[in-house]
């Protein structure tokens, strides 16, 4: 293979990987904004569950989970015998921890007072909810969620571990098929980087800036 | 669970390894990401480039990456060997370095605005304002944002598997391919990294109440 046969093998995994953190993303992201609003909003237990939810998955690593859900719950569990799906899956709940203390604190920072004013004018709390409070905490929300993304594209490299057949795993065969130690990891170390050097820059700019338009 | 115990000293070896190269590449990384940090604000253009590919390259692609072109790629360009230990330690250093020049430089540059001017005028010369002004209230209001930097930092040494050291995840692989039982085994280990890193985050948070700077807040 000659050097851009073998960059094009590697690019041929990319959609692998970024489905693998998009999928991982998105399940976090529900979880996230589910156990925010359990935190902040809910009865006791609930705040206590969330509360240890995110304490315990913040504090334990990805591929820990991942080996535990793969080979141990796996036997028992029809979808955690599907690598692909297990290392959403981990990933997912992992990340799900991370966005929910970043929703927690873009909600925080909207501020007490917006939602009393709210519930003043009288809108219910779910509705003060949806048109005040959210559509402002998504802003404060995304330099957050933007660093969340370039961090699970970097952990889906873990799920090369159990198995998936991602950028990582292609970095592997070639070094394995070429006999060469130079070109895959460089190459695969800048695709890595070409994916989430833009999201952590530009989302982070384009946060600060709606920040200062919003006021906030 | 009880047949863990049988392996109680290989548990135990691993997780010293795991806590040694976390604390030793954290502290590393401190000091390499105090430099780059100060070569960031100070240096001139050659050397902000140079810092700045250097973060963008270690904050940009995964840890597991690293360490193969650490135990791969860099020994067969340099023709330096290095033990699977060194590699990992220097890789960790490297990584987290990168990521503690970010904070590093958001804590420096909270300090520097009025006090670097006030230190001026006192005549203090720059590298004792940097020593005894900057440095000291930049590392205490640095801790929040440090203790996350030294969760990830444990989390991420299970990726050193991948050169085959020996920490805590790859003896929790062992016993597994020994013992056939992979979900006590696995959850063992998950709960001591969960009580390992938790009781870490505790300690730092209990430290930075007890030393904060009232009205000096991290800026990141």
């Amino acid at each position: 293979m000659t050097p851009l046969e073998q960059i094009i093998f590697l690019l041929k995994a990319v959609p692998i990987t970024l489905a693998i953190s998009f999928l991982s993303f998105l399940l976090g992201l529900g979880l996230g904004i589910l156990f925010a609003f359990m935190r902040i909003y809910g009865s006791t237990p609930l705040r206590y569950f969330s509360d240890s939810y995110e304490k315990f998955f913040r504090s334990v690593p990805v591929l820990a989970v991942m080996l535990l859900l793969y080979f141990g719950v796996g036997p028992y569990i029809q979808i955690f015998k599907d690598p692909f799906f297990t290392s959403v899956i981990s990933l997912g709940i992992v990340s799900g921890a991370n966005q929910s203390q970043i929703f927690r604190s873009a909600i925080g920072s909207v501020g007490r007072s917006q939602m009393l004013a709210a519930i003043s004018l009288g809108l219910t709390e779910l509705k003060a909810m949806r048109y005040v409070i959210l559509p402002q905490a998504l802003f404060l929300a995304v330099p957050g969620l933007g660093s969340e993304i370039a961090l699970l594209i970097k952990d889906s490299a873990y799920s090369f571990i159990i198995g998936v057949i991602e950028l990582m795993k292609h970095t592997d065969i070639l070094r394995a098929s070429q006999r060469s130690l130079v070109l895959p990891y460089i190459a695969s170390a800048i695709i890595y980087v070409a994916m989430t050097f833009p999201l952590a820059t530009y989302l982070d700019k384009w946060g600060s800036r709606k920040k200062k338009e919003l006021g906030l | 669970m009880w047949f863990l115990l049988d392996y109680s000293m290989f548990l135990i070896n691993g997780f010293l390894i795991t806590v040694e190269v976390t604390l030793i590449g954290v502290g590393l990384g401190l000091i390499l990401g105090i430099l780059a940090a100060l070569g960031d604000i100070y240096g001139g253009k050659i050397i902000k480039i140079i810092v700045n590919v250097y973060v963008e390259f270690f904050r940009g692609s995964p840890l597991i990456v690293q360490l193969f072109i650490f135990y791969f790629t860099v020994p067969y360009i340099t023709g330096l060997r290095m033990d699977v230990m060194m590699t990992a330690i220097l890789t960790l250093a490297l990584n987290s370095g990168a990521y503690q020049k970010g904070y590093l430089k958001g804590a420096m540059e909270a300090v520097f605005k009025d006090q670097l001017m006030a230190a001026i005028s006192l005549g203090l010369p720059m590298w004792k304002i940097f020593l005894y002004v900057v440095v000291p209230q930049a590392l205490r209001i640095v801790i929040p944002a440090w203790s996350n930097e030294l969760a990830s930092m444990g989390k991420s040494t299970t990726a050193l598997i991948v050169i085959g050291v020996r920490e805590f995840l790859n003896t929790g692989i062992s016993i597994t391919a020994q013992t056939f039982r992979p979900l006590e085994t696995y959850a063992f280990i998950t709960i001591v990294y969960f009580i390992w890193i938790y009781s870490m985050l505790k300690a730092l948070d209990m430290l930075y109440n007890r030393i904060k700077i009232p009205g000096l807040e991290p800026v990141i």
